[in-house]
């Protein structure tokens, strides 16, 4: 007898399903750093906002990477349902730490993913999720390092504009360029 | 459908039977008078569609809208009119034949699949 489940797809249902799921999350991603950015500008923070619209960017490219893959494997990749999307913020330190818990969130799923595409031998989801492994040790320094600015800087005084001016200035690996 | 075509029986219960069909790559559900076939894919959705029916509601819900579901087969035409026990009839052919494919799968990786040259 043919094994049609096997043949429609390589990847088990609760794999296709934790993609899925990664994918709602990148999309979400998206819309809150897009959302940040209208923020900052609204507030001033111009530099911020530039920073944040190519983080909206980065994640909508993550998204696409693993609808790609999905599909690409036979697999049924779902066209995420955004909602829940933060419109306003306490303040502009607390953007930055509510993006650093994003990309905390993003690096646990992402870790769980990993552990269960090895739990259950999938070794082709195992080496493609490797690329985002890598990819939050950079989102995850950035956005720690953001979030220090406010403690190195100090907000008072030109503080916050010196930080908007700092912002888009950090890099992961290159202390030359800060 | 063409009753000539080979089919293994997957799964059968007092209410239907499930089949698969080698030659045409499709799963062929017979529930009471109904008879549908689907690809594998469709099959899978279909499965999901079912299994997402709020029963609960349909128990201790009172109005009439909540006595019977109904459900369409993915590219069939087919839609399935269901009572709750129908429902649950369904659900179980659905799940036992999901249970023997899921095992024909487990059984390729480890036994057939070394027989392949």
């Amino acid at each position: 007898m043919k094994d049609l489940v096997r043949m429609r797809t390589s990847l088990k249902e609760e794999i296709e399903r934790i993609l899925n799921e990664q994918i709602k999350m990148e999309a979400h991603s998206s819309a809150i750093y897009l959302s940040m950015a209208a923020w900052c500008d609204r507030n001033g923070f111009d530099f911020s906002a530039g920073y944040f619209y190519k983080q909206s960017n980065e994640e909508r490219n993550h998204m696409l990477k693993l609808f790609n893959y999905v599909s690409d494997m036979g697999g049924h990749a779902i066209s995420p349902e955004v909602t829940n999307v933060p419109q306003e913020f306490d303040g502009f330190r607390d953007v930055f730490e509510l993006a650093l818990q994003q990309e905390i969130a993003v690096s646990n799923s992402i870790n769980r993913i990993v552990g269960q595409a090895r739990q259950f031998n999938d070794f082709a989801t195992d080496q493609f999720m490797q690329w985002f492994v890598k990819e939050q040790i950079e989102e995850e320094y950035v956005a720690r390092r953001a979030v220090e600015l406010f403690d190195v800087i100090g907000e008072e005084g030109v503080g916050r504009y010196m930080i908007d001016k700092a912002i888009p200035k950090i890099t992961y690996g290159d202390v030359e360029a800060q | 459908m063409s009753n000539t075509l080979p089919l293994t029986e997957l799964f059968a219960s007092s209410k239907g039977a499930t089949y698969q069909c080698d030659t045409t790559n499709r799963i062929i559900i017979q529930f009471g008078e109904a008879r549908v076939s689907l690809r594998i894919s469709d099959f899978l959705t279909f499965k999901k569609r079912v299994d997402s029916v709020d029963i609960h509601t349909m128990i201790f819900n009172t109005d009439d809208a909540y006595d019977v579901e109904i459900i369409d087969a993915p590219r069939t035409g087919h839609l399935f009119v269901l009572s709750l026990c129908d429902l649950i009839a369904l659900r179980d052919l659905l799940a036992g034949t999901r249970f023997v494919l899921d095992l024909n799968t487990l059984l390729n990786e480890r036994i057939y699949s070394s027989l392949v040259y």
